[in-house]
This record gives C-alpha cells, sequence and structure tokens, in this order.
C-alpha cells in the first residue's frame, strides 16, 4: 500500500464539504450536524476529510514539504472515518485510506509526534500501548481462567492493553470473564503471553509495528489452535477482524466483539438477562466497531470504461456493515433498561475522541470532542451512556470529572453483568 | 507576495492567531492557490475589521462560505466565512429565516420542517449555504435565485455596514425592498459570495409552507437509504413522453394548475444515478430506465396538504399525463423503496453529487434562464453535439441528456446540461471545454440565450448597457480595487 496508490482517489475530490457533515438526509436540525471533530474544533478546511486529501494529493504532486501546520494538522485527526462514509453516500472513491497512508508515510519520513513516539517506543519495549505495571494477566489471578496457550479452548478472550493494565478499567475484563462463565462458554485468555494487538499504533501511522504485533499474534492463536478470538475493545475488534485481514493475516479466525457474543448467547437462549437495571441509557457506537468494524474488503480489478466502473465492481467499505444492531439488541434484552438515541449514531456517530493517537498527543482536543459527544447524549435524557469500547468509557469518564456533567457511563459489559 | 509579519500581526489581532494561516501547506485545500492568508472571521465586526485592514494595505480579498470549486486569483486574502454558522431567527409569521452564511440548507431546512415550513434548496446540494442564491430541483414551488432574498447585511468592499431592504429603517427583516434602502440592483449576485463586490455576513430567505412531516421517516444504513414509509399525502413519479412538444405541454400544464411541490426535468440517467448506490449499478439502472422510458421526461412530487387536496393534484396529473401521452416509470411507481429514495434526495438533499460527480469525478455546465420552451430547444441540439463526445469515449454515456424545469409554476425556467467526464482523461477537458464554449456561442449566435458571463458589450446592447453602469457602481462602492467579483460560488 502506499499513498501513490489512491492518487485517483484523491483527484477525486471536489470540495462539497459533505465530509464536514452527518449525511444529508440525517440532518436533524442545526445542532448535532457535524460529523468531523477535526474540522469541527480547527475549522480551517486542511483538518476535513477532503482538506487532507487535497493536501496529500498536492504533496505526491509537489513533494512533502513538512512543517508544523502539516504536521499539526496529520496528528489532529482521530481516524475515526466519518469524513469517509459521509463522501461516500454518494461518491465512489476512498477516503480513509489516503488519509492512512498519509500518516504512515509521515511516520516512515520521520515526521512523527514526541507523545504518540513515546508510546510506540513502550509498545517496542513492553508490548502494551499504556504504561505497564506489573504483569499483563495479573488482573485475573485467583479466577482460575483456563490459559489458552496451553489448554484448549473454544474460544479466545483477548484483553487488550487498557483493560489488562489499568486499574479502573480491569473491571471491564472481569465483568466480561463472568458474562462468559455464565453463559458456559469455553474460553481462555492469554495471560501474560497476551500481546497488544496493534490496531492503535496502525492509527498512529505506525504499519510496521503493528504489523509485527499482529504477527505476533496470529503466531500465537495459530500455535494454540484457537478458532475464534473475542475482544471487548473496539480497537482490538477492528485490528484483528479488519486490519489483520487487510494485511492478508488473519486467515479463517473468527473474530467477535464480545455485544456480538452476548446477543448470539441471549439468542440462543444460553444467556438470559432476568434481573432489572433501571437506567435510561444511550448508545454511544464506537468508531471500530461501527463503521470501521465492517469487514475487509479485498478487490483487485481494472478499470473499464470513461465512468469509474470496474470489472469485478469495486465494492467500497462505506460503513454500512458495521456492528450496530447486536449492542443494541442486548441493551433492549436486558429489563429496565430504556435506549434512547442519540442523532448522531450508527456508522455517523460522532467519535469519543481518543482515537488515532488524539488521546495521547492532544489530550485537550480528545477531551474537546468527548464534551461533545456527552452533550449530545445528555441532550436526549438519558442518565447514562453506554459504550462498548474502554478508551471511550476512559475518556469520557476523564471528561465528565472535568465538566462536572451528572452523565454516568457504562461499558456495555458492566450493564450485562448486572443483568445476569 | 507574502504578508509581512506587521501586516499578519494586525489580522491576527482581530481574529486571533488560531483564526488565521499563511502557512502554504493549508492552501492546497483552498483551491490550491497561495493566498496571502486564509482568516476565519467569526462575526459581521471581524468581517468589517479584516476589509478595512484590506482596504488600507490595499490587499484584495474573497469571501467563500462552504466553497465548492471555483477559480481565484493567488495572492488574495481568503475570508472563510465557516465560523460564521448560527440560524439568527426564523420568523413563522412573517415566513422568514436569516441565516448567516455557514449554516448549511441541510440545518436551516430540518429546522424549518419541525415547524412546518421549507425552504428553496439550491441544486448545489443541502451542503451548500442557505443563503446561497441560485436554482434548485424545488423551484416550481419555492421560486429561485434572488427572488427568495430578502433584507441583507452587506459589509461593502470598504468595510461599511450596509442593511438592506426593511432592515434599513427598522429591525425587521421581511422585505429586501423596503420600507428602506433596495439595493436589488446591486445586491443581486450569488450570495456569497459572488458577483456583488463585499461580504454578506447575513441575510433573510423566504421560507415556504411545508405539507411533510416534522421529520421525513429515514431509515436504512448509508449508502442504502430510504424512506420506512412514503409520507402521507405524498408521491413521486417519472413520466417519460413521446416528444419533446409533449413533454413540454405536460411541464407548462402541470405549471399552470400549480399541484407540483417539485418538478425536476431530469433525465434518466441522473433518475439512475440518485436511485443507485455505485457507478456499475448506475450504468446498469440507466439501460434499464432508458429501456423503460418512451423518450424525453421529468420527476415529479406530488405533496398534498390534506387528502382531499392529495387526491384533487393526482387526479389533474393523471389527466395531463393521459393528454400528453406521459408514461409513468414503473421502477418508481411500482417499487415505495426506488420512490423513497428519491424522495428523501430530492427533497433533503438535492441529489446534486451522485448525479454530477460520481461517474467521472467532474462535470462542466451550460445554465441557462428563459423559456422553457425555447431553452429546451436550445439543449437538444447541446444533447446531439455531446453525443460526438460520447462515441468517442470522452464523456460518460448519459444518453446525451439535459434538464430543466419552471419556476414558480412558470414558463421562465432554467435549463441545463452538462457532461460528467474524467478530467485526467486525456483529451477529455479539452473536448468538454470545446463542446461548451461551441453550444454557447450557438445559444447566443441562434438566439437562444446569452451568457451573462460572456461578451458583456455584446449582451450589452440589448441590456441598456447594463455593463457600463456596474462597471461605475463597482468603482463607486471599491474605490480601492480590493473586492473581488466572480469565483466559488457555494
Amino acid at each position: 500500500m502506499s499513498l501513490e496508490k489512491y492518487q485517483d482517489h484523491m483527484e477525486m475530490c471536489m470540495r462539497c464539504s459533505c465530509c464536514k457533515f452527518i449525511p444529508m438526509q440525517r440532518v436533524q436540525g442545526h445542532k448535532y450536524t457535524y460529523v468531523c471533530p477535526s474540522i469541527t474544533k480547527y475549522n480551517f478546511h486542511s483538518y476535513s476529510g477532503g482538506g487532507r486529501l487535497n493536501i496529500g494529493l498536492a504533496m505526491l504532486k509537489k513533494g512533502f514539504n513538512y512543517t508544523d501546520k502539516l504536521l499539526d494538522i496529520v496528528y489532529n485527526c482521530q481516524m475515526c472515518g466519518a469524513c469517509g462514509v459521509s463522501c461516500n453516500y454518494a461518491m465512489d472513491m476512498e477516503v480513509m485510506e489516503p488519509i492512512n497512508e498519509f500518516r504512515i508515510k509521515c511516520v516512515e519520513d520521520g515526521k512523527t509526534n514526541s507523545a504518540l513516539e513515546k508510546v510506540i517506543t513502550g509498545l517496542r519495549k513492553q508490548g502494551s500501548m499504556v504504561p505497564v505495571t506489573g504483569k499483563r494477566g495479573e488482573w485475573a489471578s485467583g479466577l482460575n481462567l483456563k490459559d489458552a496457550v496451553k489448554e484448549k479452548v473454544d474460544v479466545l478472550y483477548h484483553v487488550g492493553c487498557l483493560t489488562s493494565y489499568d486499574k479502573d478499567m480491569q473491571r471491564l475484563a472481569k465483568a466480561t470473564v463472568k458474562i462468559l462463565q455464565k453463559a458456559g462458554v469455553n474460553f481462555g485468555i492469554a495471560g501474560d503471553n497476551e500481546t497488544c494487538c496493534g490496531g492503535r499504533a496502525y492509527q498512529m501511522g505506525y504499519e510496521q509495528d503493528f504489523l509485527n504485533q499482529a504477527k505476533e499474534n496470529m503466531a500465537m492463536i495459530k500455535k494454540a489452535g484457537v478458532k475464534t478470538v473475542v475482544t471487548s475493545c473496539a480497537d482490538g475488534y477492528q485490528a484483528f477482524k479488519v486490519l489483520y485481514d487487510k494485511f492478508n493475516l488473519k486467515g479463517d479466525l473468527e473474530v467477535l466483539h464480545i455485544s456480538e457474543l452476548v446477543d448470539r448467547l441471549i439468542k440462543d437462549g444460553k444467556l438470559k438477562p432476568r434481573k432489572r437495571v433501571d437506567l435510561s441509557v444511550t448508545y454511544h457506537d464506537p468508531c471500530r466497531l461501527g463503521r470501521l468494524g465492517e469487514p475487509w474488503i479485498h478487490w483487485e480489478g481494472k478499470r473499464l470504461s470513461q465512468s469509474f466502473v470496474f470489472d469485478p465492481p469495486k465494492v467500497y467499505r462505506r460503513g454500512t456493515y458495521g456492528v450496530y444492531e447486536a449492542p443494541r439488541d442486548v441493551l433492549k434484552s436486558i429489563p429496565g433498561i430504556k435506549l434512547t438515541e442519540m442523532t448522531r449514531i450508527k456508522e455517523y456517530a460522532w467519535c469519543c475522541g481518543a482515537g488515532g493517537g488524539v488521546n495521547e498527543s492532544n489530550p485537550e482536543f480528545a477531551q474537546w470532542t468527548a464534551r461533545e459527544r456527552i452533550e449530545e447524549a445528555g441532550s436526549t435524557g438519558a442518565e447514562a451512556i453506554v459504550t462498548a469500547c474502554p478508551w471511550c468509557e476512559k475518556t469520557f469518564n476523564e471528561t465528565i470529572k472535568g465538566n462536572g456533567s451528572g452523565l454516568k457511563v457504562y461499558d456495555i459489559v458492566e450493564l450485562i453483568e448486572k443483568a445476569i | 507576495m507574502a504578508l509581512t509579519k506587521e501586516i499578519y500581526s494586525v489580522f491576527e489581532d482581530v481574529v486571533g492567531p488560531e483564526s488565521i494561516c499563511a502557512d502554504p501547506v493549508i492552501m492546497p485545500s483552498y483551491f490550491g492557490k497561495n493566498f496571502a492568508a486564509v482568516i476565519l472571521p467569526k462575526d459581521t465586526k471581524q468581517v468589517q475589521a479584516v476589509v478595512r485592514l484590506c482596504n488600507k494595505y490595499k490587499l484584495k480579498f474573497r469571501p467563500i462560505c462552504t466553497g465548492w470549486k471555483g477559480t481565484f486569483p493567488e495572492n488574495i486574502i481568503l475570508l472563510d466565512l465557516r465560523r460564521m454558522n448560527r440560524i439568527i431567527e426564523i420568523n413563522e409569521k412573517n415566513m422568514y429565516a436569516v441565516v448567516e452564511p455557514y449554516v448549511i440548507s441541510a440545518q436551516l431546512q430540518a429546522e424549518l420542517m419541525k415547524r412546518g415550513f421549507h425552504l428553496n434548496v439550491k441544486g448545489a446540494g443541502t451542503n451548500t449555504a442557505a443563503m446561497l442564491r441560485g436554482h434548485g430541483h424545488l423551484d416550481q414551488s419555492t421560486s429561485g435565485d434572488d427572488r427568495n432574498h430578502l433584507a441583507i447585511e452587506w459589509v461593502t468592499p470598504e468595510g461599511d455596514i450596509v442593511r438592506s431592504g426593511s432592515l434599513g429603517s427598522t429591525d425587521e427583516w421581511f422585505s429586501g425592498d423596503g420600507p428602506g434602502p433596495s439595493l436589488r440592483s446591486i445586491l443581486t449576485s450569488a450570495v456569497p459570495p459572488g458577483s456583488t463586490p463585499g461580504v454578506f455576513t447575513k441575510g433573510a430567505v423566504k421560507i415556504y409552507h411545508w405539507p411533510g412531516p416534522s421529520r421525513l421517516p429515514v431509515q436504512g444504513v448509508s449508502p442504502n437509504i430510504t424512506l420506512s414509509e412514503i409520507p402521507p399525502n405524498f408521491m413521486a413519479r417519472y413520466y417519460s413522453f413521446p416528444s419533446l412538444e409533449k413533454m413540454m405541454q405536460a411541464e407548462f400544464k402541470i405549471g399552470e394548475s400549480e399541484i407540483a411541490f417539485e418538478l425536476m426535468g431530469f433525465n434518466i440517467a441522473m433518475v439512475a444515478s440518485n436511485m443507485t448506490v455505485s457507478n456499475e449499478e448506475d450504468e446498469e439502472v440507466f439501460r434499464r430506465l432508458e429501456k423503460e422510458s418512451q423518450g424525453l421526461g421529468f420527476f415529479i412530487i406530488i405533496a398534498g396538504n390534506c387528502a382531499a387536496d392529495f387526491e384533487y393534484k393526482k387526479k389533474v396529473l393523471r389527466h395531463i399525463i393521459n393528454e400528453t401521452g406521459g408514461k409513468s416509470l414503473e421502477s418508481i411507481e411500482k417499487d415505495p423503496r426506488t420512490e423513497g429514495i428519491l424522495l428523501t434526495n430530492c427533497i433533503r438533499i438535492s441529489a446534486s453529487i451522485r448525479e454530477t460527480f460520481r461517474s467521472g469525478g467532474m462535470f462542466a455546465s451550460i445554465p441557462s434562464m428563459g423559456q422553457r420552451d425555447l431553452t429546451v430547444r436550445w439543449a437538444v441540439g447541446a444533447g446531439k453535439a455531446k453525443r460526438s463526445l460520447i462515441e468517442k469515449g470522452l464523456v460518460v454515456d448519459d444518453g446525451g441528456a439535459f434538464f430543466g424545469w419552471g419556476v414558480e409554476h412558470g414558463h421562465l425556467g432554467k435549463t441545463e446540461i452538462f457532461c460528467r467526464y474524467d478530467p485526467l482523461k486525456p483529451g477529455a477537458e479539452e473536448a468538454v471545454q470545446k463542446w461548451k464554449a461551441e453550444q454557447q456561442k450557438r445559444a447566443s449566435d441562434e438566439h437562444y440565450f446569452a451568457m451573462l458571463w460572456g461578451p458583456e458589450d455584446e449582451i450589452g446592447k440589448g441590456l441598456c448597457d447594463y455593463q457600463s453602469w456596474w462597471s461605475k457602481i463597482r468603482k463607486a462602492i471599491d474605490p480601492n480595487g480590493v473586492a473581488l467579483e466572480a469565483g466559488s460560488l457555494v
């Protein structure tokens, strides 16, 4: 892959500005109309999806001129993919891929962000995107979980960096375990043998580091003979399901987000949420479970005619097949839960702010983005915002702590745990 | 020409360091021009201050809103009005809305629908400025062009603030012509920006009765979006006709009977584009619809204010269609999903991007205003000329089609024809521009219409030498020659 490969696509941008907004048919008023945090905060067109393509194309043609401003534009983007969805309602062109490639090019050229460099240094040394305290599998001590590397299991629960090491987030891992145990799933964890999925490194532009992690994970999975991986982190889900496939590393591994597995277990009658959880909630679609979680499409073909028609037909990833219904169905199955939707949902959801390394490189921007979402969630009248990714939960909680909002934040596994 | 540090800092003092940038790295996203700076004012006061500084330092400037592609000179100050995005007022009693330049039509439309109103959406789409002047699919029932503009707040090229029409004597925005100064002849450009120099900082636009629900029942995941149900008393159809004459008869009769909420002279290629989610599907559907239709046609939305009104309008429509030999496209009439797609696209998006940019990446258009039955005859010729480009594989095959509609249910209307093409294909750009120039010349030579941006001196002879008057006005209001005309319209 390279930026050059997407030159035709970047040429297609007509600067219509749709990439800044949710799809026009979904606009419900003056508020909650924007979909791209970057352009919404920084205002110059350069910070929009289209603007990024315009700049990428110019650099391809005229040479790369790295200035502080350029790097500010490049790294102040959550890589959330919303611009691509809004563009691709009408246009047949790649949007997120060239934006990804541009960032990868920056990293390859040594034009990195110091905060992200620090994170990646940690990844290289310790296999984690978050500071390491103790052992990776320590959270599971005393739980008597199977070691998927040594014992035969049907499902490997990949816990993820944040959930493994962050003391506050470890409750999500414990809740997930309780749910799987209750449903009688034969699962295990890799414990200290688990390493970062690499997904967030890829978002930050560190393709080679991502590939190193992906290869290490798949080698472990192959050795363990595991057929199904379940994650409770949207970044992990996208990495295993989409990115590993993109680089032909996934094979026939089945990848499920915990919300998909729980939805399946409930529908199969293996899990019964019977206890009431009286709570009015709204659901936040994590970008990498939703629009960016749709399967990778392998396509090779040639252009046929004057119009951009290909043989075989080129199928674009437009966010259509992300995981949207499973978490909603799960929430609806919990007695007492009242689900009210926000304006920006599913494929055109507003990002929590944590993606693309922004959480590390510009925490103020991450929290600004989260504040927008918290306000939108509050506007529904819900008592709580529910998400399906620890990174979203962490960002929301940190932001709420700072702004005094009374909104509660839950991961979906916490509510299921309460209900079973 | 880079700004000196001193001049940069005086602009920075006005808008703040976060809202000015002269780094060349951002310029590719601003039309690829080396602007002296891009400045993002937040309100009228800041616009005024920036304009006055432009006069002081003799710097040319231009404003943009969402900023679709346009032609811009180098080294100017570009005012990106993105931060001016407030809806100031929706006046239900007097049926107008006051907006800043970066309120897009989709935002205003959604707010209006909640209140039982809507607005004219320009053909460029609901993704563009609500106060933009122009025409769109809804012209039949919501007029078009400057007729939708009421009072305007205008920062003149020298930096004075002028409030036109009723706003000049009261705080009300209900009229562009008075009581107060009527500047319609000057403030007549596409706004903002356009021919009128200076910056429009607020504008009142007419709003119209909306007979539909407060929100269309949109369902599906992008790009497969349609309506969960056709709203009560709404109907979308496409009719094709045995001849151009019959089509025009039908259009005029529909206009005279004032039954259409929207009458859009889409051609089959544009219908196919709007129905489909990819170019491959588009080609396939276009071929199918070509076989299904009997020739030229139009798309129509009927919207009743009540069941009885709806029945009456449908009855009149049936009568006209029978009389003129029209044939309904079954692909729409018998498929509520497709009907829903077209309803939501044509009402909420103005349908523009799928039908213009998707297939080739670029389109070049010749729009005209005039008597519909006259201008369509020109368009037939332009369509025939387009066919030779299609045969050479230089433009996308749309059957040589054109489109248009009457404004305010009348005979006066918009007729337009465009070529969709890949600008990177060798010879395509040149061939399209040649076609365009030839067809514009033919329009003038054969007395169909004249392009107002064409040979002004020649056209001016028939229009009271307007160009010489305009030139004098321009010099009077812009003595330093800093405010640019023309360029991006959206």
